[in-house]
């Protein structure tokens, strides 16, 4: 497979009575998108708001963040199997309005999270803090059930994006970076004497909040499965989950997923990248000894000489991220896990739920119990009520000056468990 | 009121009860409901679902409901004690979790909710495994 991602670069948004790219100022017609998304009747009415770096602005509770693009040559535009016809994704040339994202925000239960701060110390933890956001507050009509509300919101959500990704049809791009590979013959002929390496990566697959979608197929039904890694960068994986604000894996780090890029970087040069396997994270136990042995299982018959597994969540996915860490290792096969850690405010505690003694090669991308500061904003999109869920957790949490003190799990995307977000290590 | 078939659903969530024979209905909190299971474990009982929620937002749930079956044929000794070991250290993560937060009640009536759907969902996952 190729793909050809183009890059246009945003350097602002702006709410208009035209939808285009202009001099990277991106354009977007406010009346013609709301009704575009009104059009679903599970929608009663449709808020737009632009936040851009710097600005003293909050956005809560975050649903999703999708980067908005336009497929211009191959199959698939949109995301198939979801908000378009199925197609076979991973070909083609594809616009990105790259530097924009569309942030979705809607209270579908009354204690979700999900803080972007725009400014200051907030800014710091969130990778989205850095893209100009078209933020999409969803109202929906009365009396929607909980999973028809989840499901409009992503929905429109998807669609926003493919709407505003229109207007970079016919732009000359900035830049632009090219994703190839073969078959694994072609790849292993390429690459004899390189170390075969799959990438793990796991869903949370549990139910209302809690799920992921591939090509449109709810993870909770899969068995784990084999993708080419072009098809997940370029829309085959939807986010439904919004429960775990720090290390949910939103449709747009999907769409950008490090660790399938960084492996894709090394393609060829240390490693023979052979693809991505995408695993649930199921609620039953025996479910997760099915998982368990099925990714294995695959990992085994591809070859793999190596496997690096992210997590997503933290509680009950951590049996599952030790337990195929273990399988993985005790057949030989070298592995990598990547998690964030639940060590106290100090830092100081037992990091994950469960425990292997195999598990001797660990990233840690953060501790989702650090707690941060966060002055008060100057406007806040979304739900300012949601602020008081947010600061609600332990006495002492909101200051008199109206600063709230959080833990890092409320940040979107704070400790991003593929690796999509700010914190790094220094060695010195 | 739906049939439960040959397991049992331990849960301190009202709307849980209402909706399911049976029911081992605990009169307390999420740690009420996590220690209930751990006796029933010790005394041979099977844990269908993980006692644990997928992300940190869930340790605050006021409710909390897991399936078991009890006495169940069949368990060899490495699941009892890989039962026993899921719960203990469930509890020890609960703890470790809550020192220094609250349940988050205000928000009782949404967690109650999706503690149901996570229940229907979990149930689910369990009879499409076993039919």
């Amino acid at each position: 497979m190729r793909l050809e991602q183009r890059r246009i670069h945003i350097k602002d948004i702006q709410l208009g009575n035209e939808t285009s790219v202009k001099s990277g100022v991106l354009t977007v017609n406010k009346e013609e998108l709301i009704s575009k998304l009104k059009e679903d009747k599970k929608i009663k009415d449709v808020k737009l708001d632009v936040a851009r770096p710097g600005e003293k602005t909050r956005i809560i509770p975050v649903k999703d963040v999708i980067e908005p693009r336009v497929k211009i040559e191959g199959d698939g535009n949109g995301f198939p199997g979801v908000s378009t016809k199925m197609a076979q994704l991973g070909d083609g040339k594809v616009n990105i309005l790259y530097g924009a994202a569309i942030v979705t925000v809607g209270d579908i239960v009354g204690f979700q999270e999900g803080v972007v701060d725009m400014w200051g110390e907030g800014a710091k933890w969130t990778p989205f803090s850095s893209t100009y956001n078209l933020v999409v507050d969803i109202i929906p009509v009365e009396g929607l059930k909980p999973h028809d509300h989840e499901a409009a919101v992503r929905l429109a959500g998807l669609r926003a994006a493919e709407y505003v990704g229109e207007a970079g049809r016919d732009v000359e791009p900035d830049e632009v970076k090219v994703y190839e590979m073969g078959s694994h013959v072609e790849e292993a002929k390429k690459y004899p004497n390189l170390p075969k390496v799959a990438y793990v990566e796991m869903l949370i697959s549990q139910g209302l909040l809690h799920d992921g979608y591939i090509y449109g197929v709810n993870s909770q039904l899969i068995l784990p499965t084999l993708l080419h890694p072009n098809e997940e960068l370029d829309g085959a994986v939807i986010s439904g989950n919004c429960v775990a604000a720090c290390d949910k894996i939103t449709t747009y780090q999907h769409q950008n997923n490090s660790s399938i890029l960084d492996l894709y970087e090394q393609h060829g040069k240390t490693i023979n990248f052979l693809g991505v396997i995408l695993t649930p994270e199921l609620t039953t136990l025996e479910g997760k000894f099915r998982t368990c042995d099925y990714t294995t299982k695959l990992c085994m018959n591809l070859g793999a000489d190596g496997v690096i597994v992210s997590e997503e969540g933290y509680g009950n996915p951590d049996s599952d991220l030790l337990m195929i860490c273990k399988k993985l290792e005790d057949n030989g096969i070298k592995t990598v896990l990547i998690t964030d850690e639940c060590s106290g405010r100090d830092g100081m505690s037992q990091p994950l739920a469960d425990t292997t003694k195999e598990a001797v090669a660990v990233v840690s991308t953060g501790n989702v119990s650090h707690v941060v500061k966060l002055p008060p904003a100057d406007k806040v999109i979304g739900n300012d009520k949601a602020i008081a869920t947010l600061a609600g957790g332990w006495e002492g949490a909101l200051e008199e000056d109206g600063s709230l003190q959080c833990e890092l799990n409320a940040v979107i995307g704070a400790t991003s468990e593929i690796g999509y977000h700010n914190l790094t290590v220094k060695l010195y | 009121m739906e049939n439960t078939f040959d397991y049992d659903i331990v849960t301190n969530n009202p709307s849980v009860k209402d909706k399911y024979e049976n029911i081992i209905f605990v009169d307390g909190g999420f740690k009420d409901v996590l220690f209930k299971v751990r006796d029933l474990v010790h005394n041979g009982a099977e844990l269908i679902n993980h006692p644990l929620g997928a992300s940190i937002r869930m340790f605050f749930s006021p409710y909390r409901s897991i399936i078991i079956r009890e006495k169940s044929e069949g368990n060899s000794e490495i699941n009892k004690e890989y039962y026993i070991n899921t719960i203990e250290n469930s509890i020890e993560n609960y703890n470790k979790q809550m020192e220094n937060r609250n349940p988050d009640v205000v928000n009782s009536e949404d967690y109650s909710l999706i503690d149901e759907n996570l229940l229907e969902s979990a149930i689910g996952e369990f009879k499409r495994m076993q039919n």
